[in-house]
């Protein structure tokens, strides 16, 4: 079942109709003020970028040509209505701008800039949001165990049980209200922002903004709440430079004005469920010239960044992304629109599958950090290594004066990068799944020596541990994760810190038989068989950086070393 | 910040630090004089150098006065001082090192170090075909800054470049730090094997295949290989060939002519950061996969294995 027939209704901002604006109150979040700000913002993104791009003829001849370049390309392969609808407008202009006056390019970049900019900022309408407070969790509950909604109506018990947010989140509302927050989560599914979402509902963080996928609008369902809870709309298919310039503008000036944003800065979907170590930090890269451009201008707000990791016990995608990754097609399939995400009959398996578990899903939070890769102590001040309190406007300061630079909010980012692919080590919560995978994965490595990972792919149903080993190793592993939790190393699921290793075997195969089509590992008599490797990789992969540090038996210790290097070196 | 410093940096008249007193620090202290500009010189033995520019202090608060620190001091006593001095810095510091080592079994590289033992995140790694003595005198040499950061190399030109120091910058300064550091380690080796009666034809394979071998590790650990081909790579090797009297050299010479370790630093008077690179580029090699069969025949002699036998070691293995 596809939501394809609704498409092209779902691409249109449904809004609703309102007699008389809304007046934000004082107690409300940042992100109330939205729809009273919104022309102001866009105006102000239209003027720098234009700005940017007409200091001159060569630039301006420069940015049309290679605008109309990419949009003829992009509509030519598209062939749909905006085809149709746009063409002839962009090959006219290719064909015009030699001939155009310097005023009317100027005219013409600015006219592309602002349909960028009015396609790229989204809408906040108070009324969705309370609306989708009170029945989003109702409804995800109605789907995952319909015998459950009496109960759902009166009280969120569920999605209370299913979801667990860790983390200081103390610390977090005493910053929202100081200086603006950047949430930099990982990313291993669509369900991501729609869950992230929730869990700052379920422990009182304001409403972000963040950047949503233009496929993700195609759901119908959530295209309504996306085009009403503060998303704006990321066009992956555009790729003229004006376009990602017009996104970072946006960002950087909603962020300048207080607005606590959220960007997943591992760019797509890890396909391989690695924890993710290569980031693409344009969007984030726009904080801290936000935070820059502030203190240019006297404004002291402070921008804190907070990384944080969403973990699964099963990931609604996880078959799709894994054959991606192994096909390498990641970035030719960098927008997948027939996953599950695209087909309820999946997202009803899913919710029915994990019904009923402790923390299917755990957001931990972890701590904030400034632009500039310090701690941030309760009072939202930048610390040093040794704990002494600094001015973070000191960062971009040249001879005692805060200036812009492109170039050096840029190495900002870089090394920004690093600290945000430490702290996802440190907090990534391992799940049942990816234990009982990686036992189930090493053995298989140590009985296949001298295979590559994708001979090995093929080994299928015919390693086998016997039921009891696999007990005991779980245990082990599990036991050795709680000892690296204490070195703030990762972290393992509470649910499963304490529980008998025989339950969270028994825990993990439930969890898998029944909802992927493939069958990960089989369960026959008294043994254990890793039945299809691929799932079990994908699964385990969330463990690579530990390998070696988990190994309690020598015998593994090759195994260990080779599961290491899975993604290459981080 | 003082609002002195606030002042003279408005006006243009930029301090300079230099953080140790050995031969380096002092080199970089006399090219920043010579340039215009005042120069704090922490030294732990503080002692005057009769230029009215410099000033010798002892105290890391004197450094901080400047925008751009120069930090020469060797890497194993980095992590100590970056937090000694790191607590008189803020995010206005730009920090520059001229060590050639890298830190612990990983090969973290200074700059690393650096930005996580203080505050500052603005650093670079100067490298090249530069000796103390060169920087001393003023005569004429070339120097790369690695940095990400453009203003770094910015203010690293205007403080020390000129007429007879030639600047080029690049933003890999992962690179610029592994190709210093193995460039330091071959200079040991040359030394050995040129008083073993190496001939010509053998220490340019040696040497050659040293620089392919450090290209692998600088590309494992996030370099590019670009890099060995520029001055802190090849260009630093071939001033040693040339005859620098680099210490690292100096050091090889001594053991090949049967010094022990001890009187072999004792005799170059300085500290050798390869003689403890070697071991831990041979076992990161053999953690990572990745081929140094050249770093494990330097350690093996290091640690007391005939010269000649490590050759010959190295001449048979299988070659690809």
């Amino acid at each position: 079942m596809r939501f394809r027939p609704l498409r092209a209704l779902s691409e249109r901002p449904l809004r609703l109709p309102r007699l008389r604006p809304y007046v934000p109150q004082p107690s409300d979040p940042p992100i109330f003020w939205f729809d009273s700000e919104r022309k102001d913002i866009v105006r102000e993104v239209v003027q720098r970028v234009t700005q940017r791009h007409t200091a001159d003829r060569r630039r301006m001849e420069l940015v049309l040509n290679e605008t109309a370049l990419a949009e003829i390309r992009r509509l030519e392969s598209q062939r749909d209505a905006e085809s149709r609808e746009r063409l002839p407008h962009w090959r006219g202009l290719a064909r015009r701008i030699a001939r155009l006056s310097d005023v009317e390019k100027r005219d013409a970049v600015r006219d592309i800039v602002t349909r960028y900019a009015e396609d790229v900022a989204g809408n906040f309408d108070p009324r969705v949001y309370g609306f989708s407070k009170q029945a989003v969790p109702k409804l995800l509950a109605g789907v995952m165990a319909p015998s459950r909604l009496p109960e759902e109506l009166i009280g969120e018990t569920l999605i209370g049980e299913l979801l667990r947010v860790e983390g200081d989140i103390e610390h977090l509302r005493r910053l929202q209200d100081r200086g603006t927050l950047v949430y930099v989560p990982t990313h291993s599914s669509n369900l991501d922002s729609v869950v992230i979402g929730r869990a700052f509902e379920q422990v009182g963080l304001s409403p972000v903004v963040y950047g949503a996928g233009k496929n993700l609008f195609t759901n119908p369902f959530l295209s309504f709440f996306m085009h009403n809870l503060g998303a704006y709309r990321v066009d992956r298919r555009v790729t003229a430079s004006v376009y990602k310039e017009v996104l970072k503008t946006f960002s950087q000036v909603m962020i300048e004005r207080g607005y606590h944003s959220l960007f997943f800065p591992g760019g797509t979907r890890s396909r391989s469920n690695l924890i993710e170590s290569h980031l693409k930090l344009g969007l984030a890269g726009s904080a801290v010239s936000a935070f820059a451009n502030n203190r240019v201008h006297g404004v002291d707000r402070n921008v804190y960044f907070v990384p944080a990791t969403i973990n699964y016990e099963l990931v609604l995608e996880g078959e799709t992304l894994v054959e991606d990754w192994l096909k390498e097609e990641g970035k030719a399939r960098y927008i997948i629109e027939d996953d599950e995400f695209s087909k309820l009959d999946r997202w009803i398996a899913f919710f029915r599958k994990i019904v009923g578990l402790q923390a299917a899903c755990i957001i931990r939070f972890g701590r904030p950090i400034d632009c500039f890769g310090n701690e941030v102590d309760d009072e939202g001040h930048s610390t040093t290594p040794s704990g002494r309190s600094i001015d973070p406007g000191t960062y971009v300061e040249r001879r005692g004066k805060p200036v812009n630079d492109f170039a050096r909010d840029a190495a900002y980012t870089r090394e920004l990068a690093d600290v945000i692919v430490d702290r996802y080590r440190e907090e990534t919560v391992l799940m049942a799944t990816s234990l009982v995978a990686h036992v189930l994965f090493r053995r298989l490595v140590r009985e296949t020596p001298g295979l590559d990972l994708f001979a090995r792919l093929r080994v299928r149903g015919e390693i086998a541990m016997p039921r009891e080993e696999l007990i005991a190793e779980v245990g082990a592993l599990r036991d050795r994760l709680v000892h690296l939790q204490t070195q703030r190393v990762v972290r393992v699921n509470d649910a499963i810190a304490t529980l008998d290793p025989r339950v969270i075997v028994e825990r993990a195969l439930a969890v898998w038989n029944g909802y992927h089509t493939r069958v990960a590992a089989k369960e026959l008599e008294s043994t254990v068989t890793a039945e299809d490797p691929t799932l079990l990789l994908y699964y385990q992969n969330r463990l690579v950086p530990f390998a070696t540090r988990v190994v309690t038996n020598a015998q593994d210790e090759a195994a260990a070393a080779e599961i290491a290097h899975i993604g290459g070196r981080r | 910040m003082s609002d002195a410093r606030h002042d003279a940096r408005a006006e243009g008249a930029l301090p300079i630090g230099v953080v140790g007193g050995g031969a380096f620090g002092r080199g970089i202290a006399k090219a920043a004089a010579r340039t215009g500009h005042d120069v704090y010189l922490w030294s732990r033995g503080a002692r005057d150098l009769g230029d009215p520019r410099i000033r010798v202090t002892s105290r890391f608060a004197d450094v901080a006065e400047a925008e751009l620190i120069f930090l020469a001091v060797p890497s194993n006593a980095i992590a100590t001082l970056g937090r000694e001095l790191g607590g008189h810095l803020d995010g206005s510091h730009l920090l520059v090192h001229v060590s050639r080592g890298l830190v612990g079994p990983e090969l973290t590289p200074i700059s690393r170090l650096l930005r996580d033992s203080t505050p500052s995140r603005r650093v670079g790694a100067l490298a090249g075909p530069l000796v103390a003595e060169a920087l001393i005198e003023g005569t004429p040499s070339g120097v790369i800054v690695g940095t990400n950061f453009p203003e770094v190399g910015d203010a690293v030109r205007e403080a020390i470049a000129g007429p007879q120091l030639r600047l080029y910058v690049t933003s890999d300064i992962v690179g610029v730090e592994v190709a210093s550091a193995m460039v330091g380690l071959l200079a040991l080796a040359a030394g050995h094997a040129q008083a073993s009666g190496v001939g010509p034809a053998a220490l340019a394979t040696f040497l050659t295949r040293g620089i392919a071998e450090a290209t692998r590790v600088a590309a494992s650990l996030g370099a590019e290989a670009d890099t060995f081909v520029g001055l802190a790579g090849v260009g630093d090797l071939l001033a040693v060939m040339a005859g620098d009297e680099r210490p690292e050299e100096r050091l090889g010479r001594a053991l090949a002519e049967g010094a022990t370790l001890e009187r072999a630093v004792e005799i170059v008077g300085a500290n050798i950061e390869g003689v403890s690179l070697a071991r831990r580029v041979a076992d990161f090699g053999a953690r990572e996969r990745i081929a140094v069969p050249i770093c494990t025949a330097i350690a093996d002699v290091i640690d007391g294995m005939p010269a000649q036998e490590a050759l010959r070691a190295l001449m048979t293995r299988g070659s690809g």
